[in-house]
């Protein structure tokens, strides 16, 4: 183990002496995500690196491979704690799993501040998220409305176990069950891909010919989602989750209603704006709530949204 | 001993009726099984538009579980099969979007990358005596990350090429037969399956697959380059893999960079469902075909039937060992 | 059934034991009985049937028919483990042991003391236990030693402490001598007398007769799968052992006709290959049969596998039709002309699983081909049938799966994939290795018949009779060089086997 945490500090020295010469009086807070390969966490590291040039301080964004690495993630974790950084930012893959590695931090005097996903106990001074229930909820309330507030309807989700795929899923059926009895949810799926989402939702739709709307809940599921409803020709209520280029396409031709998008920038930022002012000793909010918004045809011109969304 | 003693063990015709063709007709049997249980007790299984989903859903799969196919035959395996496909979609995209480029040469760029890197992989295996399964592994993961590094993280869009979408999801045969509308994508399926097949039956290259993977010492002690037909090997499975690029990029009008993990062991499970010995020497593309659709009926019937996701998982782990293992009996039995 | 006063002091007593294979009948009504405390010796050629009837008494095959009893009681040996539990262990010629694990550990794999609720190995019995079987056998090895890294001899003495821990009173030993060297032998041969004194009785399957004449009480001889005889060892003359193993005089043996052409096809000069091909030059003409003899481990199969380029030489030039060449492979060779006839066919000859007509015509694919891909499988197939026919292959069909053929038909396959290539040079390692009687007979007709075809035949065998029926001139080598070439129609077994037991004069 200690070899292990020796030998990925070495690598990831080496990695940051290589993207910035960084000087020992430099501030530095390594941003841990829960991966990089995703459109939303290349958002959310252009917002940690605006935020960190206008604080002046230097930064590193990374992550495991997949959003199922957790120990790969604690690797990245004690890796960047070994170096002493003025503060963390972290986006934890598990809520309880990586409480002792960020005790490591803590007891080194290093501040952590959470974003995305939050970490139980009171380890992070704050948490940078987006309220994934009250998110899905609003997903619910657009279905609900387009549909008529009564029917059959069905949402594909992206991961069975994650604090997002839970939250979301959450979200959407208790919204639905505590406000429109005449909704009845009728299937969930779940896929961690587009292709597979998209096969799934077919079959979906085969299972229950008199579907009203179905909800996916990350960009890969809403891809999914699009394609499935292009080549079925189906006419359900077809609700997203966050943005890409896909999506955005499908909401403008009428594939998709709608979307739900976060604020992939605004955590980028609030999670090193956070850590700058902790440093100066300012105190933070227990949760920074860094907002949702719902987005179709009709608002995604508006610069307010179209900011918050990546293609 | 005489003449007779052995004639009567087997018949002129033996040719036929192969262990390998046995097998193929065991996986066949349960293909039409699981559809007959599935009409039977999954409503609105059995419609036409369903069976067309099928089809669909195991395009892409089915041209994997074809280029590993290949490769298994031989006594090898190639687990980069799955971000290769990644990789290739990638190329398609670098080409057409970025570049601007005609359809036909995304389409042969896509092709010519995965064969160079299904090269790669073969001659690490041939020339550095790397075992197929580490060299493979390692090539998974190279190909993922030059996928991610090439794409720059993000996905690449065909929506300046839109004659894409004609590799999967349009249909051109219904212009031909109205009513018809089998996707393109499912018909490049069956057509990459009829050439492989042409290739593993009929080529002198087939033959040599065959020769390697039953005893690659015979093989090369009979004069045969062999480490030449095992690069050719492998980079004929990267190609193939590049028809797969083509496919689920088509289809999704895009190439997703982080899509792709995890696709060359559904890939596997088809050849070995399908009744190719992993162990070398045995095995046919229809068969990997037939495994690849035996996995997707299932797929789509428990989902139609409102089968639990976490079940229809543990019932094609269970099937996948069934099929080895009637594999098994039967080579014990002949 | 004999009267229990005799069954008593029998150990094992096997009475008309048959076994069939496909296509051969190994055993026919063989008998055989075991008495404690002697030394059992079992002989004959290869083929005689002797290691299918120890299989049978060690539970590996079980037999078609036929009775055994162990000390008086009518058994059936299901397998290994239950030979075992009756008290039979037998030590292979090649040994299974784990060259990773200790000497202790292998002695008790499976069957490991353990401590703390069976949790644990308790490695502390497993040593002291295995020391205690070393001592009585009073040889000394380390239990705790790496056992691969022993010398052959004293794995073998492993072996034999492993099948006295289960408390064996039959211990069957398959050639234990084949790969030690003079004194490990005496080593050997002390803890077998002292095996013997314990009341041990002991089957030893050897080719040697002069360990026959020093160690054996008994000699029971087969021949062809039949029981044969069984003599007094110690008042037995040699010569009257060796004609029941091959069935006539050696006298009247066949010998090669010494006519062969003069031109020179093959020159080997100064061929080096680690240590089992030092210096090694001898010349092969055209429509000669030379034969290599030797003792197991002499280096005649490396010889052939190096010139073939199936191993890298460490140096050495090879000219074949007077051209000096480089043959880097086995693909250089085949295009030379050369082939080599692995013995083990089932790994270097035949891909088994395949048909007969494609093992036929594997080595010559390419030419069966339209532009360069497309295989012209109709002309395979009767090409194919031509060779079948031509070496009287039985075969229900050329799309057969060579698996199903019987060892002679499928060396005749592997002969007709190199006469079809136009191999001229040939090399035969072990050319009738089991294969049964008759069909030696065909293939030893075939080889000649090639050699006056004009091809040059290179036979390796370790059966003397075989290379002295065949050879027009004798290479016999001894520790990876040649100790003396020897003229086909004067050469004797004696004259060959002192040749292959002239060991350097050690230098160091």
């Amino acid at each position: 183990m200690k070899k292990i945490l020796i030998a990925s500090a070495f690598a990831l020295s080496a990695a940051t002496a290589f993207s910035s010469a960084a000087k020992a009086e430099d501030i530095y807070f390594p941003i841990i995500a829960k991966g990089f390969s995703h459109q939303f966490w290349q958002a959310v590291k252009a917002g940690a690196e605006s935020a960190a040039a206008a604080n002046k301080v230097t930064i590193t964004f990374e992550g495991p491979n997949t959003e199922a690495e957790i120990d790969k993630q604690t690797d990245i974790l004690n890796a960047a704690i070994a170096k002493k950084p003025q503060g963390i930012g972290f986006a934890a893959l598990d809520s309880q799993a990586q409480i002792p590695a960020l005790q490591k931090a803590a007891d080194a005097g290093i501040p952590i501040v959470a974003f995305d996903s939050g970490v139980e106990g009171d380890l992070p001074l704050t948490t940078c998220t987006t309220d994934n229930v009250a998110a899905a909820g609003a997903a619910a309330d657009k279905m609900a409305e387009a549909i008529g507030g009564e029917g059959e309807v069905a949402a594909q989700i992206h991961d069975q176990t994650s604090a997002t795929g839970i939250g979301r899923r959450d979200g959407f059926v208790n919204r639905m069950k505590e406000k429109y009895p005449k909704i009845t949810i009728v299937d969930i799926k779940y896929a961690n891909d587009a292709l597979k989402s998209a096969d799934d939702i077919k079959a979906t739709m085969q299972a229950f010919p008199n579907l009203k709307g179905i909800f996916a809940s990350n960009e890969g599921a809403a891809i999914g989602l699009a394609v499935a409803k292009k080549e079925s020709g189906s006419k359900v209520v077809a609700i997203g989750y966050d943005s890409g280029k896909t999506q955005k396409d499908a909401i403008n031709d009428g594939t998709l209603l709608g979307s739900i998008t976060q604020n992939p920038v605004g955590i980028g930022e609030c999670v090193v704006n956070s850590l700058a002012k902790a440093l100066k000793g300012e105190k933070l909010e227990k949760v920074i709530d860094t907002g949702f918004y719902w987005y179709d045809k009709a608002n995604m011109a508006d610069p307010k949204v179209a900011a918050v969304l990546y293609d | 001993m005489t003449d007779t003693t052995l004639s009567t063990a087997r018949t002129e015709k033996s040719g036929f009726f192969t262990l390998a063709a046995l097998q193929k007709a065991v996986a066949f049997v349960v293909l039409i099984l699981l559809l007959a249980f599935f009409s039977l007790f999954a409503p609105n299984f059995a419609a036409w538009n369903n069976m067309v989903n099928i089809m669909q859903a195991t395009a892409v799969n089915g041209v994997l579980g074809v280029a590993v196919t290949f490769v298994i035959i031989t006594a090898g395996i190639d687990l980069a099969v799955g971000t290769m496909m990644t990789l290739t979609a990638v190329m398609a995209g670098i080409i057409l979007t970025n570049f601007g480029m005609p359809l036909i040469v995304g389409i042969i760029g896509a092709m010519a990358s995965g064969a160079f890197m299904g090269a790669i992989s073969g001659v690490t295996i041939a020339k550095l005596k790397i075992p197929p399964f580490i060299a493979t592994l390692g090539m998974m993961q190279i190909a993922r990350g030059l996928a991610l590094v090439f794409s720059g993280a993000k996905p690449l869009y065909f929506n300046s090429t839109p004659n894409y979408k004609y590799i999967s999801p349009e249909s051109s045969i219904t212009n031909l037969i109205p009513g018809l509308e089998i996707p393109n994508g499912v018909l490049v399926m069956f057509g990459v399956a009829i050439i492989a097949s042409i290739i593993l039956n009929r080529t002198i290259f087939g033959r040599y697959v065959f020769a390697l993977g039953s005893n690659e010492e015979a093989a090369r002690l009979s004069g045969m380059n062999v480490d030449f037909w095992k690069i050719v090997t492998y980079s004929l499975s990267g190609l193939i893999c590049g028809v797969a690029g083509l496919l689920v990029s088509s289809r999704l009008n895009s190439a997703q960079p982080a899509l792709g993990l995890g696709y060359e062991l559904d890939a596997i499970a088809a050849v070995v469902i399908g009744g190719t010995s992993l162990s070398g020497g045995r095995g046919t593309i229809l068969g990997t075909i037939i495994g690849a659709f035996i996995m997707s009926v299932l797929t789509n019937g428990l989902r139609v039937m409102g089968v639990q996701e976490e079940w229809k998982i543990v019932v094609t782990g269970v099937i996948i060992i069934v099929a080895v293992y009637v594999d098994i009996m039967l080579r014990r039995r002949a | 059934m004999p009267s229990t006063s005799v069954t008593d002091s029998v150990l094992i007593k096997a009475e008309a034991i048959e076994k069939r294979f496909p296509g051969v009948h190994a055993l026919k009504s063989v008998r055989f009985d075991l008495r404690p405390g002697e030394v059992h010796a079992l002989m004959g050629e290869n083929g005689a049937g002797k290691s299918t009837l120890m299989k049978i008494l060690s539970g590996i095959y079980q037999p078609d028919s036929g009775t055994i009893e162990v000390s008086g009681q009518q058994v059936s040996i299901s397998g290994p483990r239950a030979a075992q539990a009756l008290g039979i262990s037998i030590i292979h010629q090649e040994l299974f042991l784990m060259n990773h694990l200790t000497v202790a550990q292998n002695i008790f794999i499976g069957r490991e003391p353990t401590r703390g609720m069976g949790m644990f190995v308790d490695e502390a019995t497993m040593n002291t236990d295995a020391a205690a079987l070393f001592k009585r056998m009073k040889v000394n090895i380390d239990p705790k030693t790496e056992v691969g890294t022993l010398t052959v001899a004293r794995q073998q003495l492993v072996e034999i402490a492993k099948a006295l821990s289960f408390n064996s009173k039959v211990l069957i030993m398959d050639e234990p001598t084949s790969a030690l060297n003079e004194t490990e032998v005496g080593h050997l041969f002390a803890v077998i007398k002292d095996l013997k004194s314990h009341g041990v009785g002991i089957v030893y399957i050897t080719h040697k007769m002069d360990e026959v004449k020093s160690i054996a009480d008994r000699v029971t001889i087969m021949r062809d799968g039949a029981y044969i005889e069984t003599l007094d060892a110690p008042s037995t003359p040699i010569s009257k052992i060796i004609s029941m193993m091959v069935g006539r005089e050696l006298a009247d043996a066949t010998r090669a006709d010494g006519t062969h052409g003069r031109e020179e096809t093959l020159r080997v000069t100064g061929l080096n290959r680690g240590k089992f091909v030092k210096d090694v030059s001898f010349a092969l003409r055209k429509g000669e049969i030379l034969g290599f003899a030797g003792l197991m481990g002499a280096g005649r199969t490396e010889v052939a596998r190096a010139i073939f380029g199936a191993d890298a030489i460490d140096s050495g030039e090879i000219k074949v039709h007077g051209k000096t060449v480089k043959i880097n492979s086995p693909q250089d060779a085949v295009g030379l002309g050369l082939a080599y006839l692995s013995e083990d066919r089932k790994h270097f000859g035949l891909v088994t699983p395949m048909s007969v007509r494609d093992n036929i015509t594997m080595a010559s694919w390419p030419r069966f081909t339209s532009a360069k891909v497309w295989m012209r499988d109709p002309e395979l197939k009767k090409t194919a049938g031509k060779y079948v026919d031509l070496l009287k292959v039985k075969t229900p069909s050329v799309e057969q799966e060579t698996r199903l053929l019987s060892g002679g038909n499928q060396q005749k396959v592997v002969i007709a994939k190199w006469l079809l290539r136009d191999c001229d040079i040939l090399f035969f390692d072990e050319p009738t290795r089991g294969i049964d009687i008759g069909a030696k007979a065909e293939i030893y007709k075939l080889l000649q018949n090639l050699a006056a075809q004009g091809k040059s035949i290179v036979v390796i065998s370790s059966e003397l009779p075989e290379v002295l029926r065949l050879s027009h001139r004798v290479i016999v080598m001894c520790e990876g060089r040649i100790t003396g070439e020897l003229d086909g129609k004067t050469a004797t077994q004696e004259s060959i086997m002192t040749l292959a037991t002239q060991r350097q004069a050690k230098a160091a």
